[in-house]
C-alpha cells in the first residue's frame, strides 16, 4: 500500500498548519490560543445549530414521534374513549389479520396506489414535456397554474363535485358520454366503475404536484445534450426516452416515493364519493382506521391498523430507494 | 467476526435503547392523559348543549338560548351547533369531544343513537320525570307513546323526544300527471307502486328515475322490510317502564308498552328479508329505482323538484326542503308507503340526552323540560324542516304555505298506524349501519347478488351484534 492511496482527502496538514494565523498581525497563533478559539467557535456554531434545529425537532418529536409511539403502544390496548384502556397485548393484530374488510382494504389501496400514481406520474410527465416546448410564455404560466389549481382545492369539497359529476343518472359525465353515444356507466355502482370514479377524482387533485416537480427537473436538463442528439439524428420520442427520462430519473423518483406515500394513506376521494362501496370494493386502509376508531369505538384495533400502514409505507419507501441504485442516474 | 455482526457493546447499547423505550412507553401509557377540560379557562361554567349543526338555524338558536336565559337568568348555556353529514358522523364527532375531555352536558340524540348513548353515556331521566310530573303531563298527553317508548332503554326514559320522522312517500304531481296517473289510494301496496313507477318510466325520459331512496337504515330497505312485516333484528320489548306508561298515559295507549326496544338475533337472510331484497333487485333491473349507491339525499332535493325524479321516501322534513327549493304545495304529495304484509311504518325521533359527565344534571334538566314546551317547539320548527313530536303542532296551519295537500298522513303514521315502530338501533348501530349499507350495495349489484350477500350480512351482524360496546 502507498501513501498516496491512504492521503486523506482535503488540504494537507502544512497548509492547514499555515492558516492558522493571526488575524490583523499575520503572525501565527500560539497553539493553545488557537484551540481555545476553535473550540469556543466550534461551540458557538454547534448551539447556533441546536438553536434554530430545535423547534423543528420539537415539532417533529411532539407531532410525529409521539403520535407514532402513542399509536403502537395503544394498539396494544382495548380502548373505547369511555372507558380506560385494557390489554389486549397481540390480540389487536389477531383481530384485524383475519378481518376480510382489513385484508379487502389493503389489497384496495394497493391497487388504488399502483393505478393512481402510474397515471399521476405519467399524465403529469407528458403535460409537462407539452408545456416545457415551444409555447409564449404567458400561456405556459396559464397551462402551469390551471395544472397546479386542483391541488389547492379541498379534497372533499372536489369529491362531493365529484360524486355529483359521476352521478348515473343525473351526472353530466354520463349525459356527455350520451351525446357521443356511449351508454350509461356505472361509475360509482359497480365494482370497477367505483375504483375509476375514485381513482380519476384522486389523479385530477394530485397530479399538478409532480407537473411541477417535472417541470423544474425539465428545466435543469442542459439544453446542450438535446441539441447534440438532435445533430446526431435523434428523433423526438428517442431523445426523451435516452435522455429526457433518464436525466429526470430523481424528480421522477422523488415524484413517486412523494406519490406512493400519499395514495397510500388516500381517504377524502374514497369516503365521500362511495363511501368505501359497493360492498367493499373501494375501502382503503385510512377509511377502516377512520370507521373502526371514530364509529365503531375500537381505537385498539384501529392503531394497530395504523401500525400495519406505517410498516406498509416504510416498506414500499425504502424499497424504492433500494431500487433508485439501479435506476436512477445522477448527472 | 466481521463488520456485519454485532458486537458485544454495540448489543449491549441496543438492549439499553430498546428498554428505554419500553420503558417510555410504559410511562407514556400509565401517565394520566392531558384532556381538553385540563386548558385553564376551557370551562366557563356554561350547560353545554351539542346539537346537528343543520337541526336549527342560527335564528332558532339564538331564540332558544335567549328564551332559556328569560326563563332561567341563573343558568347560562352555550350551544354548540356540530356540523355532520348525518347521525352517524354527528355521534363520531360527539365521541372525539367525549374523548378529548370536552364532554358536553346535552347532546341532540336521534333514534340512531339512543341506545348507544344511553348504554355508554346517558343519565336516565326518571327521577326527574318523575318528580315534575304534573308539569309534564301535557306534553306526554301530546305526544304519541311510541315516539316515547323509542326514546326508553331498558326501563328507563332517557329522552322527551321534540321531533319525529317516518318514512312516508312523496309524490311528484307533475311526474303523476305526465304519467296520467292519480294520486294512489291510502291503502296501496306493493304492486301498486311497481305499476307506478312502470308508467312513469314510459311517460318520461331516459334521464328520469321513477324512485329515487337513499342506503342507509332510516328511509333505506328498513321501510320495505317493515312492511313486509320483518326487521333487521329480531325485535322485542325491555320489562319496566311501568311508571311512566301508568302516570302519563291511559289504559288503550299503553297496552302493550314496555321498557324500550331490544334488538338481538340478525335476520338478514330470513325469506321475508329475501323476498324485500329481491323485490328491491327487481327495480334496479328494470331501471325503476336508482341504484343504491346512486342515492344521495343531498342532491334529492334538486332532483326531484325539477322532475327528474318521481317518489321518494321521506318524513315531515321534507316539506320543508321542497319549499324551500321552489316547489308550490300543489307540485307535490305525500301517501302512506306502500304495504305488503302489514302496513307498519319506520320512524326515527330525536331529543335532548343528558351524558354522566355533566356536572349540571339539574340544569341540564331544566333544559330538557324547556325544548319539550310548545312554544319552544313552535319556534324551533317554525321551518317545516322535521314533524314536531307534538300531536298539536301538526296542522293545517303549519303547512298551509308549504304543502302537502294531505300533511295529516305524517301523524297519522303513527295515529292511525300503531305497528309503526323505530328503525332497529341497538347500541352496536354504527357498526350495523355499516354493514347494511356495505351489503345492500353488493345485493344489488347484479341479480343473483342477493341471496350470497345477505348471508355474508347475517354473518358480519352476528359478529357485531356479539361485539360488546
Amino acid at each position: 500500500m502507498t501513501n498516496t492511496e491512504i492521503r486523506p482527502v482535503g488540504p494537507e496538514p502544512s497548509r492547514i498548519r499555515r492558516s492558522r494565523r493571526n488575524r490583523g498581525t499575520g503572525q501565527p497563533r500560539k497553539a493553545s490560543e488557537s484551540t481555545a478559539a476553535t473550540t469556543l467557535r466550534t461551540r458557538g456554531t454547534r448551539l447556533l445549530a441546536v438553536l434554530f434545529l430545535a423547534p423543528t425537532v420539537v415539532g417533529i418529536v411532539v407531532f410525529t414521534v409521539v403520535p407514532i409511539v402513542g399509536s403502537v403502544v395503544l394498539s396494544l390496548f382495548q380502548w373505547d374513549v369511555i372507558d380506560d384502556p385494557r390489554w389486549a397485548g397481540a390480540a389487536n393484530y389477531r383481530e384485524i389479520l383475519t378481518d376480510s374488510t382489513v385484508l379487502v382494504s389493503f389489497r384496495n389501496t394497493l391497487v388504488f396506489m399502483v393505478l393512481a400514481v402510474a397515471l399521476q406520474l405519467l399524465i403529469a410527465l407528458v403535460l409537462a414535456i407539452a408545456v416545457n416546448g415551444q409555447m409564449p410564455k404567458w400561456l405556459r404560466s396559464v397551462f402551469r397554474s390551471a395544472f397546479f389549481f386542483p391541488l389547492v382545492l379541498s379534497a372533499a369539497s372536489i369529491s362531493v363535485v365529484m360524486k355529483y359529476l359521476f352521478n348515473q343518472d343525473f351526472g353530466p359525465v354520463n349525459w356527455l358520454l350520451g351525446t357521443v353515444g356511449v351508454p350509461s356507466v356505472p361509475w360509482l355502482t359497480s365494482e370497477n366503475g367505483a375504483m375509476a370514479a375514485v381513482v380519476l377524482a384522486y389523479v385530477w387533485q394530485q397530479f399538478g404536484f409532480s407537473f411541477l416537480l417535472f417541470v423544474g427537473g425539465l428545466n435543469n436538463i442542459p439544453k446542450e445534450v438535446h441539441e447534440a442528439a438532435s445533430l446526431d439524428g435523434a428523433s423526438g420520442v428517442r431523445k426523451h426516452l435516452a435522455i429526457t427520462l433518464p436525466l429526470l430519473s430523481p424528480t421522477l423518483l422523488v415524484a413517486s416515493v412523494v406519490g406512493i406515500i400519499n395514495a397510500l394513506q388516500v381517504f377524502e376521494q374514497p369516503y365521500v364519493l362511495t363511501a368505501g362501496g359497493p360492498g367493499d370494493s373501494t375501502r382503503t386502509v385510512v377509511m377502516v382506521i377512520y370507521e373502526t376508531a371514530f364509529e365503531q369505538l375500537r381505537f385498539g384495533e384501529a392503531s394497530a391498523v395504523g401500525v400495519l400502514l406505517f410498516a406498509l409505507i416504510m416498506a414500499v419507501t425504502a424499497l424504492q430507494f433500494r431500487l433508485s441504485r439501479r435506476y436512477v442516474h445522477y448527472q | 467476526m466481521t463488520d456485519s455482526l454485532l458486537s458485544r457493546r454495540a448489543l449491549m447499547r441496543y438492549g439499553a435503547y430498546g428498554a428505554g423505550a419500553a420503558a417510555l412507553a410504559g410511562v407514556a401509557a400509565g401517565w394520566d392523559r392531558l384532556t381538553g377540560a385540563d386548558i385553564p379557562g376551557r370551562d366557563d361554567g356554561s350547560l353545554v348543549i351539542a346539537t346537528l349543526g343543520s337541526a336549527f338555524n342560527p335564528e332558532a338558536q339564538r331564540a332558544l338560548r335567549d328564551g332559556f336565559r328569560e326563563v332561567h337568568p341563573d343558568i347560562r348555556i352555550r350551544i354548540n351547533p356540530v356540523q355532520a353529514y348525518d347521525w352517524s358522523d354527528f355521534f363520531s364527532k360527539i365521541l372525539t369531544q367525549i374523548a378529548a375531555g370536552t364532554a358536553p352536558d346535552l347532546v341532540y340524540v336521534a333514534t340512531e343513537g339512543v341506545q348507544l348513548f344511553a348504554q355508554r353515556l346517558g343519565v336516565p331521566l326518571d327521577r326527574w320525570a318523575k318528580r315534575d310530573a304534573a308539569e309534564l303531563r301535557t306534553y306526554f298527553a301530546d305526544v304519541h307513546p311510541s315516539l316515547v317508548e323509542s326514546m326508553m332503554y331498558e326501563g328507563s326514559l332517557y329522552q322527551l323526544p321534540v321531533e319525529f320522522n317516518a318514512a312516508d312517500m312523496y309524490l311528484n304531481s307533475r311526474v303523476l300527471e305526465r304519467a296520467g296517473a292519480d294520486l294512489p289510494d291510502d291503502d296501496w301496496t306493493h304492486d301498486d307502486f311497481t305499476t307506478l313507477l312502470r308508467a312513469m318510466k314510459r311517460s318520461n325520459g331516459d334521464r328520469f328515475t321513477p324512485y329515487f331512496w337513499t342506503n342507509r337504515l332510516w328511509g333505506g330497505v328498513v321501510p320495505w322490510l317493515f312492511a313486509n312485516d320483518t326487521n333487521l333484528l329480531t325485535e322485542s320489548k325491555a320489562p319496566g317502564g311501568d311508571w311512566l306508561w301508568n302516570s302519563f298515559y291511559p289504559e288503550a295507549q299503553r297496552r302493550g308498552r314496555g321498557g324500550g326496544y331490544r334488538w338481538t338475533t340478525p335476520l338478514a337472510d330470513s325469506d321475508r328479508v329475501t323476498e324485500v331484497y329481491d323485490y328491491l333487485s327487481s327495480l334496479v333491473q328494470e331501471d325503476l329505482c336508482t341504484r343504491p349507491e346512486g342515492g344521495d339525499g343531498r342532491n334529492l332535493v334538486g332532483v326531484f323538484s325539477t322532475g327528474r325524479v318521481g317518489v321518494t321516501p321521506a318524513g315531515g322534513f321534507w316539506a320543508g326542503g321542497l319549499h324551500q327549493a321552489g316547489m308550490k304545495p300543489a307540485d307535490y304529495d305525500v301517501r302512506y308507503f306502500p304495504r305488503r304484509r302489514t302496513r307498519r311504518h319506520q320512524f326515527g325521533a330525536a331529543g335532548y340526552a343528558m351524558l354522566r359527565t355533566s356536572k349540571m344534571r339539574d340544569e341540564a334538566w331544566e333544559f330538557i323540560k324547556y325544548t319539550a314546551r310548545k312554544d319552544v317547539m313552535t319556534q324551533l320548527f317554525a321551518a317545516n324542516q322535521t314533524t314536531p313530536a307534538r300531536r298539536s303542532m301538526v296542522d293545517e296551519a303549519r303547512y298551509r304555505e308549504t304543502g302537502p295537500a294531505h300533511w295529516q298522513v305524517f301523524y297519522d303514521t303513527l295515529d292511525k298506524i300503531p305497528t309503526t315502530g323505530p328503525i332497529p338501533a341497538p347500541p352496536q348501530v354504527n357498526e350495523v349501519e355499516q354493514l347494511l349499507i356495505k351489503h345492500t350495495g353488493t345485493a344489488l349489484a347484479s341479480p343473483g347478488a342477493v341471496r350470497p350477500a345477505l348471508r355474508r350480512l347475517q354473518g358480519d351482524l352476528e359478529k357485531a351484534m356479539e361485539r360488546e360496546v
